[in-house]
């Protein structure tokens, strides 16, 4: 039995509506057309009157989102691309993530934005927004890189009491597979060692872990061994790993799908220079999408953003600073 | 069932206004004395059709209150001191100091605690009474309160397209005090009458006179009614004016004095007083002792808070998250 | 005839790959380009695969009910040689047609020759695929060949309580040269399999004196001084003062008629002198002390005598009192007790004069009234200064008035 990222969602939201009577699901096409990715498919059927659609709202799709929690219910929002969510930032940073600050009354929404690039998609399907969502405070942003992931942290993300931003990447969908659903996962806010090594620590997330895992693989050919750290979550991020690991090889290169500025790569950074600056022995370094718009190109695509390629590249360079 | 405004309800419509009114004045004052960090936002003028919103809600119903609506926020339960202490600072308050003024709610007791950014709200109740009825409750309504400047923004659109699409029993009380800050109603909307939106959207429109309690009361019965009856989204325009300024560091010379003299211009306190002086036969000795009495209480709840003092900025507990463990905040430190 | 692929096309955002329902045109058949040939079934919706180009289906490699992924090839057209040359640029969509066949590609294929399986992924088959042009990183220029010491490096040497002196002799194997926490660590490990002693506190303290003093640029003059006044000044004498006494009291005269050769150049300040205070180096175990004659300006070389004697008895013993040493501002050595002749002594780190006094010898000299060698008792003087504070012009006036005075030891 083979399962794809996208299943794994599916399968949660399954298991979530099954178990727990306060969840229920609200997003454009969700219901009997099961999704524009068919992240819902059959949920609708099987759980009627629990999964629901919506117009093309997504300010008041998160803002009853919000009203929905203080009565007590678990709302998941499904935003049909993460470019789309713009239109409903006011409602998430502005009152879902100040609701329990404010009044002390938790707020357990969970806003799955179908997030990051795919060849063709363009600048309008391709954005990866975690960074944004991460800086205001009140709010979680979980960023899963495997089908294992996509699963456990879906469940987890909508059992825990806080708004959670769940950035499921639209290439991993069905690209990724797994074997089986997994028993035991870590917790929301833990890093992962994705690969173990002793010369440089790769600090990645999303759909970018397995550019690095590639990049890793051909470094090894050369003795190069890499360790690549998956984030699984950005808001909070695991500092006690990422600085462990650096202690362990004291060169840092970070790989995000995102643009460059203030995103998580500079969070990390500024992180391990501020409270690891003994370990490192040499600058830390980061790539990012290019300063761009997303391209619709696939040509244009390709080049875009981190690849294994210049993952190797980048490696490279700081293997020899 | 449709509740025609009596003896008793005059009497309590009253005194919740009275009560508001008179909060409003010495929060005036503790303003211009310093007492007050930040603005001060008064609902002069919209006491009459606040208090029937708020009179005509339940326990079990939501509520979102805006700026003005003092009065029905008293009506639904809100008490002298949870105003005065978030208005003050106080670290008691409902909103332990970390945000202040009008931007205040019990959420878990149906009053929604507004943001600044307005329209928001209304999508909150849908939410509320969307969840309520998956969660099988039957009976509620939900009251959203804007203004009608708040009429012009894309949360108000979408939260108004979305209640009347889910049938929900949402009561949309926009107040048209005539100015959005020294915005008039010509540079806010197009259309002759905002209750001629209400087609576009599939929802019932109601339109009253915003100074009289008798029409403010009666409409606010009807429409809930309606509400509860499943006849959908009521949207329900009051005419008046803003008595103050848009807040209290606002002269508002920008209300012109015709507007003043007409229609919409009179005191809805001044027409309470009569209905109940005239048509209810209270004497005037009786609404002068309410007035002295909830002074009184109002002055002891000032001197009751103001020993309160602030919050401690050193002892605060500085964690935005449920979940403390996920929170990146030190508990505890000013930084 | 040559063979086109039929490649899976991209069906959509996010499509992998797409399972075979239907074979629209059997094998054999003729088909145009854009012709609706396979029938597939994604995710989302079922699509039709289209023909490259006007041809025959010449072979399908597929089978029904099973997936295949985006840009696999399913199956060939045969075509002749004009046809074949399709704009491979736009290989077949779900839903839109392919370009026509232009005769003037024909440098793209040979006729007769076969397509080569499979074909990129990209379904851009006559360019290479597409590989990133990045060749390096936007990283700062001079981060290449950077030369520096890393943060963990410091840390660790800080650690040991090392200091880049201690690691002179490492080359690095970072970009420029640069000494990286590897090449450290090797350096120790090689470091464990020498035969290490443990340096005495003596020899620790000196060690850092002298490499502080070394920050400076430090250059030395000398000049010849003739010790026969001198020696038949001092057979009279009783106490006797030895050579090095002298050496110190001239010192001490010529700096207290300049003292401004003495002063520390801090910044752009000189900081003058207080009191003529001498030292002279004695050595003890393993290192060098500098006990101090005070007021030496002010003191005779007899008066001198029992003093110095004390000073060195005390200092050989390691049991200097604490206003003893400290304060001096120049210092004399008297490296001439160990044989030697010459010598480009080191100032103390916090001095700008080290006067050095070598074994005197007897040398011929050419005396000009005589037109003959006489024998002399001559001692090189060697006076090794920061050259921030004087020049060479200063530095032999006063080393000319040094020896001056030596040669006129009843001054002294």
């Amino acid at each position: 039995m083979s399962i794809t990222y996208l299943e794994a969602i599916r399968e949660a939201q399954a298991y979530l509506l099954k178990n727990d009577p306060s969840v229920y699901i609200y997003g454009q096409d969700v219901g009997a057309f099961g999704g524009a990715f068919k992240a819902t498919k059959n949920l609708a059927a099987e759980f009627p009157g629990r999964v629901i659609d919506a117009p093309i709202s997504e300010d008041a799709m998160i803002g009853s989102a919000v009203g929905a929690a203080i009565e007590g219910l678990r709302p998941i929002i499904e935003v049909q691309f993460a470019d789309f969510s713009t239109v409903g930032f006011n409602q998430m940073v502005n009152q879902a993530a100040t609701l329990f600050w404010r009044t002390e009354v938790p707020c357990p929404i969970t806003l799955r934005l179908p997030s990051g690039g795919t060849s063709g998609g363009g600048p309008f399907h391709s954005q990866c927004l975690e960074s944004i969502y991460a800086h205001f405070p009140g709010l979680i942003v979980c960023t899963p890189a495997t089908v294992e992931d996509a699963y456990s942290m879906l469940i987890e993300s909508v059992t825990l009491d806080d708004p959670v931003v769940f950035c499921e990447h639209k290439y991993l969908y069905f690209h990724l597979k797994a074997e089986s659903l997994p028993q035991e996962a870590l917790p929301i806010g833990k890093a992962r060692i994705a690969r173990e090594g002793r010369d440089m620590t790769i600090v990645t997330y999303s759909a970018m872990v397995h550019e690095c895992l590639e990049a890793a693989k051909e470094m090894a050919q050369d003795g190069i061994q890499i360790e690549v750290v998956d984030l699984r979550t950005v808001k909070p991020i695991d500092t006690d790993t990422i600085i462990a690991s650096v202690a362990r090889t004291g060169r840092l290169l970070c790989v995000a799908e995102e643009w460059p500025w203030g995103g998580v790569n500079a969070e990390v950074i500024s992180r391990v220079v501020a409270e690891g600056f003994n370990l490192l022995d040499a600058p830390p370094q980061r790539i990012n999408a290019k300063d761009t718009p997303v391209p619709y190109h696939p040509r244009l695509w390709s080049v875009h953003r981190p690849t294994a390629q210049s993952i190797v590249a980048a490696s490279r360079h700081l293997l020899r600073i | 069932m449709n509740q025609e405004i009596n003896r008793e309800t005059a009497e309590q419509a009253y005194r919740y206004m009275l009560t508001a009114r008179k909060l409003d004045e010495r929060l005036a004052q503790l303003y211009r004395a310093g007492d007050i960090f930040g603005g001060v936002f008064l609902g002069k003028g919209q006491e009459a059709l606040s208090v029937s919103v708020g009179m005509v809600l339940r326990k079990g119903d939501v509520y979102a209150p805006l700026i003005r609506d003092g009065a029905g926020r008293l009506a639904f339960g809100e008490t002298v001191l949870d105003a005065l202490r978030n208005c003050l600072g106080s670290p008691l308050g409902p909103m332990r100091a970390r945000d202040g003024n009008v931007h205040r709610g019990r959420p878990r007791e149906g009053s929604m605690a507004m943001i600044s950014h307005l329209g928001a709200s209304i999508s909150v109740v849908n939410g509320a009474l969307m969840a309520k009825r998956m969660k099988g409750e039957s009976g509620f309504i939900g009251a959203a309160c804007i203004g009608e400047g708040a009429t012009s923004t894309g949360a108000f659109h979408e939260a108004l397209n979305q209640a009347a699409i889910e049938k929900l029993p949402l009561l949309l009380v926009v107040a048209n005090n005539q100015y959005a800050y020294s915005t008039p109603t010509t540079m806010q909307f197009a259309c002759e009458k905002l209750t001629d939106k209400a087609v576009g959207y599939g929802v019932t429109a109601h339109e009253v006179d915003g100074t009289n309690l008798e029409s403010c009361w009666n409409t606010l019965q009807q429409a809930a009614q309606k509400a509860r009856n499943g006849e959908g989204p009521q949207l329900i325009v009051a005419e008046l004016l803003r008595l103050c300024g848009h807040g209290e560091h606002d002269d508002a010379h920008y209300v012109t004095d015709d507007m003043k003299q007409s229609k919409v211009g009179k005191d809805c306190m001044e027409q309470a007083r009569s209905l109940l002086i005239s048509q209810y036969d209270f004497s005037i000795e009786e609404l002068q002792a309410w007035e002295a009495a909830t002074l009184k209480d109002i002055n002891q709840s000032i001197t009751t808070v103001k020993q309160e003092g602030g919050p401690d900025p050193y002892t605060h507990n500085w964690n935005p998250l449920a979940t403390r463990e996920l929170s990146e905040q030190p508990i505890g430190t000013a930084n | 005839m040559s063979l086109t692929p039929i490649i899976m096309p991209q069906l959509g955002e996010s499509i992998a790959e797409a399972t075979i329902i239907d074979l629209l045109v059997p094998q054999g058949e003729s088909v145009t380009a854009g012709q609706d040939i396979i029938e597939v079934e994604t995710q989302k919706a079922t699509m039709n695969v289209t023909a490259p180009c006007d041809g025959v289906i010449d072979a399908y490699i597929v089978e029904i009910g099973e997936s295949y992924a985006v840009g696999d090839v399913l199956g060939q057209v045969e075509s002749d040689a004009v046809s074949a040359q399709s704009d491979q640029t736009s290989a077949p969509t779900a839903s839109q047609a392919t370009s026509q066949p232009k005769q003037s590609r024909q440098e793209s294929k040979q006729p007769g020759s076969k397509q080569p399986t499979p074909a990129p992924a990209s379904a851009e088959s006559s360019f290479s695929v597409v590989k990133p042009t990045i060749k390096g990183l936007p990283v700062p220029a001079h981060f290449v060949g950077a030369q520096y010491m890393s943060p963990r490096m410091k840390a660790r040497m800080y650690e040991l309580g090392l200091r880049e002196a201690d690691l002179a002799g490492i080359a690095g194997s970072g970009a420029g040269g640069r000494l990286t926490i590897q090449d450290f660590e090797k350096f120790l490990t090689q470091l464990e399999q020498a035969r290490l002693t443990q340096a005495s506190s003596m020899r620790v303290a000196v060690a850092d004196a002298m490499r502080r003093s070394w920050t400076r640029p430090l250059a030395t003059v000398g000049t010849p001084v003739k010790l026969d006044p001198l020696l038949s000044h001092r057979a009279k004498l009783n106490p006797k003062p030895g050579p090095a006494l002298f050496a110190i009291r001239a010192l001490a005269i010529a700096l207290s008629e300049n003292s401004a050769t003495a002063g520390r150049l801090i910044g752009n300040k000189i900081a003058h002198p207080a009191s003529i205070d001498i030292g002279f180096a004695v050595e003890a175990e393993d290192g060098v002390l500098v006990p101090v004659i005070r007021n030496a300006d002010n003191t005779s070389v007899t008066s001198m005598v029992e003093t110095y004697n004390n000073l060195v008895n005390s200092a050989r013993l390691r049991k200097l009192p604490a206003n003893a040493t400290g304060g001096s501002i120049a210092t004399v050595t008297n490296f001439g007790t160990f044989g030697l002749t010459w010598a480009t002594p080191i100032p103390l780190p916090e001095q700008t004069l080290v006067l050095g006094l070598g074994a005197g010898r007897k040398v011929p000299f050419w005396d000009e009234s005589t037109s003959s060698f006489v024998p002399v008792t001559e001692a090189q003087l060697t006076l090794s200064f920061d050259h921030r504070v004087l020049d060479g012009g200063a530095a032999g006036r006063l080393l000319t008035r040094i020896n001056e005075l030596m040669t006129h030891p009843q001054q002294l």
